[in-house]
């Protein structure tokens, strides 16, 4: 596959939320939400990001977006950096990059119909007015599997697959290059997931877009991505294509986490080795020292709660942040083996 | 003898739109030892069947029929004096969410030593040796310590350990958990479930498993039942559901699921949305959803039996739908007396 170029680069990204104290409001520690994060989004790619709750995958889509405001770093899109601009600048680049939410009850506004909810970027952004907006508004909810009489009705009269369909809607009215899905099906019963997930892959095609598609379910991830992005703990530990990674994951978390999804085959469930982690996932306020994921590691060594790895390119396009991989040139380590440390 | 055993059950729930049958006429038996998964969708009436149970429906809530028998004796004749006893002691239920199902001013310790203090009627200080025994049982580190903290201190998968240890705290005689993972991160998913298995093994209580994820019900469970529009859609072992469904619903529920396994197929989801509860169809729940549909699917629909416990909702195999069978489908058994039509009065 000849590589397309990078829609979106990141680079050193950072997300800080201060937390204060006192009646003076004093600055006394961070929550290290995203914490110097590095990767590339080609164009017309899916890249999942997938981690478990804490870890920032949100917080990094937003901080992507502009929709939070980044403490460091640089995100720059089809070549421009976004951090630092102004909101008068940002404002034209917003057409070209939206965001769908997980939570479709939450992310449309009860009191507007679905039809001004979709029409409201078209003139805020002088897309289209009256008439024309009328019928691109149309256009969109047949795009999405809804009938155009929908735009009449009210958010509250959807079940939650339709609510997600306007979401989509909304998100793609303005003509975006690039979409953050953050969990867009989490909130959906199995059956109506595989509607939104076939929905987003058909618009993908359809439109050339590129998705940056963050969840927690890692075989929806390994469904629509391209290449997938693992973090833990406001930090990116591996990287790679989607079948390497799945395949041949290097960095002991990403073998704990793949190994934790429960399988639906009676079979499969017998015959497959389980890594259970002990302990629970760590604070950002106080992540541990070294790499974040030594307290929990089942063949962490000294120098791992000391010196923070770096993430390294071990096979082509496959990175990892692990001290045991670089040591052994590359290899996984084999948890099966491993004693588990108990908490 | 089955340690419990619902027989067609109707719970009803009085809304400003109507009265919504929630489950309606429902039949399945759990025996000692063994784990029942009960899988559906949000509606499907999951919850509000363990709420019967346990007789914790909301003040709207009314149990119009059948009978709830634990060691033969009916829950549902029992005073509410008599069930105080029973819940906790013998049946003991694991909530969804550990965060608002704690109590957030006692400490874990008071909450898990309340328990054996009513029920086994210990003393304040064994009660509280035995709350050590237990959240040493469900691997919480220190337990000594932590004992005097509240449930804030804990993180999410911490607080369902402590649930669990409560629930267990009596040696319950069935173990109702109500999606006791879905809130959890799938690293924490892994320890909870192994934990679960881990603790039937060694107690040999029965567990009920409500769950909408079909790899937590493959992983723990040794028969499934599936519900849809309040009503059992198909019972069998795990391995009859999974490997060979018989009612579409099922079906289509195992194909529209991205699986690790099989990756980069395009997913086959069940077109259309789940049934409004108010506006039932007359016949099967599944028909307007149903890509095998036939025009005699719009008539009540009974269980049919394949033989080795394995049932099916479904008219696909009805000799009667002869001619009408839109795939090859076997004739299995109709079970008499199993047809369900939704209630008249739900329709306003």
């Amino acid at each position: 596959m000849s590589q397309a170029p990078d829609l979106v680069v990141v680079r050193d990204l950072r997300k800080y939320f201060p937390i204060t104290a006192g009646i003076l409001q004093r600055h006394v520690a961070d929550v290290k939400a995203v914490d110097g994060i590095d990767f590339e989004i080609r164009a017309g790619e899916t890249l999942g990001l997938v981690g478990e709750s804490g870890s920032g995958k949100t917080t990094a889509g937003r901080v992507i977006l502009r929709l939070a405001d980044a403490t460091g770093g640089s995100v720059t899109f089809d070549g421009r950096e976004l951090i630092g601009l102004g909101r008068g600048e940002l404002r034209p680049l917003r057409k070209e990059m939206q965001i769908i939410f997980q939570d479709p009850y939450a992310s449309l506004n009860p009191r507007m119909t679905v039809g001004s909810i979709i029409r409201e970027p078209l003139e805020i952004h002088n897309i289209a007015h009256g008439a024309a907006a009328e019928e691109r508004v149309q256009e969109l909810l047949r795009l999405v599997g809804l009938q155009p009489q929908h735009a009449n009705r009210y958010p509250h009269e959807f079940s939650g697959g339709q609510r997600q369909r306007v979401g989509v809607a909304r998100a793609l009215a303005v003509g975006p290059k690039f979409i953050v899905a953050d969990e867009p099906v989490s909130a959906l019963d199995v059956s109506i997931q595989a509607q939104v997930i076939n929905l987003l892959q058909d618009l993908q095609q359809q439109f050339g877009l590129t998705y940056l598609f963050i969840a927690h379910d890692l075989s929806v991830v390994r469904h629509i991505s391209n290449r997938v992005a693992v973090m833990y703990v406001g930090k990116i530990v591996e990287i790679a294509d989607r079948d390497r990674l799945y395949d041949n994951p290097l960095h002991p978390y990403t073998q704990a986490l793949l190994s934790a999804i429960p399988i639906p085959d009676p079979d499969t469930v017998r015959r497959r080795k389980r890594i259970i982690l002990s302990g629970d996932i760590p604070s950002p306020v106080n992540p541990p020292s070294g790499c974040r994921f030594h307290t929990r590691c089942p063949v962490a060594f000294a120098r791992c709660s000391v010196e923070v790895p770096a993430f390294i390119e071990f096979e082509p396009g496959h990175r990892a942040a692990c001290h045991w991989v670089e040591e052994h040139g590359g290899k996984a380590p084999d948890l099966s083996a491993a004693p588990a440390i108990v908490a | 003898m089955a340690l419990l055993e619902v027989r067609n059950l109707k719970t009803t729930f009085k809304t400003e739109d109507g009265i919504v049958a929630a489950v309606n006429g429902l039949s399945f038996a759990v025996e000692p030892g063994s784990t029942l998964g009960i899988v559906g969708e949000s509606g499907s009436g999951k919850s509000v069947t363990s709420l019967s149970i346990m007789r914790l429906l909301a003040t709207n809530g009314r149990i119009e029929s059948g009978e709830v028998l634990f060691k033969g004796e009916d829950l549902l004749l029992k005073s509410e004096a008599e069930m105080r006893k029973i819940r906790g002691r013998d049946i003991a239920m694991i909530f969804q969410d550990p965060m608002t199902s704690l109590n957030p001013v006692l400490t874990i310790g008071e909450q898990i030593a309340e328990a054996t203090r009513l029920h086994l009627g210990l003393s304040n200080r064994d009660a509280m040796a035995k709350a050590v025994d237990m959240l040493r049982l469900v691997r919480i580190p220190a337990p000594e310590k932590r004992l005097k903290d509240y449930p804030h201190q804990f993180s999410g998968g911490m607080r369902q350990r402590v649930m669990i240890a409560m629930a267990l705290s009596c040696d319950p005689a069935v173990l109702i958990a109500d999606e006791p993972t879905t809130a959890l991160d799938v690293t924490i998913q892994a320890q909870i479930i192994e934990l679960m298995n881990e603790m039937q093994a060694r107690l040999g209580s029965a567990i009920v498993l409500i769950t909408h994820d079909l790899g937590v019900v493959a992983e723990t469970c040794e028969n499934v039942l599936v519900m849809y529009g309040g009503n059992m859609v198909e019972y069998g072992t795990a391995r009859q559901i999974f490997d060979a469904p018989k009612m579409p619903y099922t079906m289509g529920l195992l194909e529209s699921l991205p699986r690790l396994d099989q990756a980069g197929s395009r997913l086959v989801p069940i077109e259309g949305q789940p049934p409004n509860l108010l506006r039932m169809p007359p016949g099967c729940a599944f028909e307007p959803r149903c890509r095998y549909r036939m025009p005699i699917c719009k008539e009540p629909v009974s269980l049919y039996d394949f033989g080795s416990g394995h049932l099916a909702r479904c008219f696909l195999y009805d000799q009667r739908a002869e001619g009408q069978k839109t795939i090859p489908a076997e004739n299995a058994t109709l079970l008499p007396g199993t047809a369900v039509a939704p209630p008249q009065d739900a329709r306003r």
